[in-house]
């Protein structure tokens, strides 16, 4: 064999080890019937600014399912054909809004910038952006941490004292 | 022997067939219960009654789908994610409406005594008086002295948590302790004492657990644990429903023949014995059509199917409904006007806060028109009153600053109070319910059309509220004040009521003082369709007294063999 030729296979084996945990995400993309045309990556883009919005904290504020997968049900569930179609028109338009800038490649003040800005305005993306952060809010101040530490939250109180001093 | 025969057959298994069976099979008779919906066996057929809310996939919301396929459903307070499962949906039995009408229902064996809001309050003198003295509907052939025993009867079974407030307006019953009341509904109670003589805020008289007592101890009952979840079904048995209380104790006695998924397609009427011999089922699950044979039928499917029942059974006797002689059945429909709400702030006792929950808030009995007639517009409302501390959480901005803002959760002193009507609506001859004999059901039964309405009185009445509570809160100090017409749909109140009123003349009524049909007398009403007026009270505590009175008196019938 030409020795050449042997060092590009090993070069190429070689990076193929590398690739593979990238390539082979054995994660499997959640269909929303109604957001079919929010594929894997943007799914992951809607989670990536739901944790910008309002960071989630796994262990402190655990939660029954993932905040991304939180955010697409409620708006694939709850949200009729009309706000569906505000929504990912909203989504769309963060691209044009940052001329092409990929969102994730901006600085944290940058993004937090881009928010507050954004959501001043009375259109699609502004309506995108509170959708985001009102179930952001929602699956934040549903978990059980949260609700009892916070809220003083009793599932089973079997009493209520009616004057309380602060 | 016949086939299917049974001493007594009871139509609808919520809380007016519930005490009816249970006095029945405890006195010995053969008693037949047909629900037309599934069973729900206490604890076994509470799916949601141990999930806590982070468990709820849509954290108790309802999704577009249950909202589009279930716009009349949906719009009633506790059909939620956590309880939806004991509504029926809209698609599951249509009818008609001359006008909207939220004709909110529960087909299971329980029927809407899993899900009800809980207040039991008895009728007083005033109340049953009303029509007579104010010249609409017709007089009640009953009046409270009639049914005081049995308010005390049921109160002792079910278990009402209430105080003793000696108000005739609002008579007392059999209470158990009340829960704790909060700072500002005590507040608001001196406040409206000081300034009205005939204005009296109470707590509400609920029907939870909180005594321990044998009776309750027998049932397999346990003290309300204020979770406030009620409408998912209690574990504990905290509170009234008929699937912890009457149905077990109707089946102990080995008496009861409890048979969901029995749609009574209609009454049978014997020409030659001149009564009723029995009632035409559909098995929901397989279609097929059976006959059971009865002494005395008592109907109490929930008021608009009693209706329709009765509509529905026809006869050479009986041509246009059963018991119908004088073209009354379905009409004189009554509920109760809710569309009423008043909310406001107080910034007294901002150093006090609530611990805990309770499942009742406070009360305010009529007062309007009580004596005599004082206003434009006849009878009265009642009225909730409710107070807990505001708790505000800032939730402006994005990241770091949002969470920071979310961790700061403390109260700002300020309490939220409120209050919502419960009008007593005039029953009239054009409010009323008929069979659609082009439409038929699933199981091959008309569908009910509804044609029901508020009028001029309803709305004269909604504007006293709004003054009458605005100058209530004003003089207790509340700021904020704002009222409310929810444009609340007819029917969406869930306190339906008659149809089938009782009476004392059988030319203006179809029931006589023991709810027996005038023209038939071992077919007995004592669900909602039997109400000559409806009041203010929420309405369960007063069926379940008349079911028990009825019951007993057909039981007495039934040892003469007088049915």
């Amino acid at each position: 064999m030409n020795r050449r030729i042997a060092l590009k296979r090993v070069g190429l084996i070689a990076a193929g080890f590398v690739m593979i945990p990238y390539a082979c995400n054995i994660e499997p993309e959640i269909i929303y019937s109604n957001l079919p045309r929010i594929k894997k990556t943007q799914q992951q883009r809607i989670g990536y600014l739901s944790n910008i919005i309002l960071s989630e904290d796994s262990i402190k504020f655990s939660t029954t399912e993932p905040r991304q997968e939180f955010v697409l049900t409620m708006v694939n569930d709850c949200y009729g054909p009309s706000k569906i179609k505000r929504f990912s028109k909203g989504f769309e338009m963060i691209s044009t809004e940052l001329k092409g800038i990929e969102f994730e490649k901006l600085s944290l003040d940058q993004q937090i910038s881009f928010l507050d800005r954004s959501s001043q305005l009375k259109n699609p993306l502004s309506f995108f952006i509170e959708t985001i952060k009102k179930y952001s809010l929602l699956h934040f101040e549903s978990s059980e941490n949260y609700m009892i530490d916070y809220l003083n939250f009793e599932f089973i109180p079997g009493r209520y004292l009616g004057s309380v001093s602060i | 022997m016949i086939k299917n025969k049974y001493d007594a057959i009871v139509i609808g298994a919520g809380m007016s067939g519930g005490w009816a069976s249970k006095e029945f099979c405890e006195q010995g008779f053969k008693t037949l219960l047909l629900e037309r919906g599934p069973n729900v066996e206490h604890l076994k057929d509470y799916p949601t009654s141990n999930m806590q809310p982070w468990e709820f996939k849509h954290r108790g919301r309802l999704t577009s789908k249950d909202i589009k396929e279930n716009p009349i459903a949906s719009r009633c307070y506790a059909f939620r994610e956590d309880a939806k499962h004991f509504f029926v949906k809209d698609k599951e039995h249509k009818y008609g409406q001359t006008k909207p009408f939220d004709w909110i229902r529960g087909y299971q064996v329980g029927g809407k005594s899993i899900m009800w809001a809980r207040q039991v309050q008895r009728w007083s003198k005033y109340d049953f008086e009303g029509p007579s003295r104010d010249g609409f509907a017709v007089e009640w052939p009953i009046n409270y002295k009639d049914l005081s025993d049995w308010y005390t009867y049921v109160e002792k079974f079910v278990g009402v948590s209430g105080n003793k407030d000696g108000l005739d307006t609002l008579p007392d019953g059999d209470f158990l302790k009340p829960w704790e009341t909060n700072i500002v509904e005590d507040y608001f109670t001196k406040t409206i004492k000081k300034h009205y003589s005939d204005r009296h805020v109470i707590y509400g008289r609920c029907a939870h657990l909180t005594e321990n007592k044998p009776i309750f101890l027998k049932q397999g009952r346990g003290l309300c644990m204020g979770r406030n979840i009620c409408q998912r079904g209690c574990p504990y048995g905290g509170y009234f429903n008929v699937n912890s209380t009457l149905i077990p104790w109707a089946m102990k006695t080995g008496n009861l023949d409890l048979k969901p998924n029995s749609v009574v397609h209609s009454i049978l009427y014997d020409e030659l014995k001149q009564k009723a011999s029995g009632v035409r089922v559909v098995d929901s699950k397989t279609m097929e059509s059976r006959d059971y044979f009865a002494n005395v039928i008592f109907v109490t499917a929930s008021t608009l199917n009693t209706n329709l029942i009765l509509l529905n059974s026809k006869s050479n006797r009986f041509p246009n409904g059963f018991g119908n002689d004088n073209d009354l059945l379905g009409k004189y429909i009554a509920f109760h006007n809710y569309r009423g709400t008043i909310s406001a702030q107080y910034e007294g006792f901002s150093n006090f806060t609530t611990k805990g929950k309770k499942p009742t808030s406070h009360y305010i009995p009529r007062f309007r028109n009580v004596h005599k007639q004082e206003t434009n517009f006849l009878r009265g409302y009642a009225a909730g009153f409710g107070a807990r501390p505001h708790r505000e959480t800032i939730r402006s901005g994005f990241g770091e600053d949002l969470k920071k803002q979310l961790l700061n959760t403390s109260e700002t002193g300020v309490w939220n109070v409120g209050s919502h009507m419960m009008g007593e609506t005039i029953p009239k001859i054009t409010n009323q319910v008929t069979l659609d004999s082009d439409k038929l059901d699933q199981w091959g039964i008309p569908q009910l059309n509804i044609d029901v309405d508020y009028d001029e009185n309803d709305e004269k009445m909604l504007k006293d509220f709004f003054d009458e509570f605005t100058q209530m809160y004003t003089k207790a100090g509340f700021i904020n004040i704002k009222t409310k017409d929810n444009n609340r749909t007819p029917g969406n109140d869930i306190h339906e009521m008659g149809g089938v009123r009782m009476g004392k003349d059988p030319k203006t009524s179809l029931l006589n003082r023991w709810n027996q049909l005038h023209n038939c007398k071992n077919v007995f009403i004592t669900d909602g369709a039997c109400m000559t007026s409806t009041s203010t009270q929420n309405p369960s505590l007063t069926f379940m007294a008349i079911s028990a009175r009825a019951a007993n008196y057909a039981i007495q019938e039934l040892k003469k063999s007088s049915l």
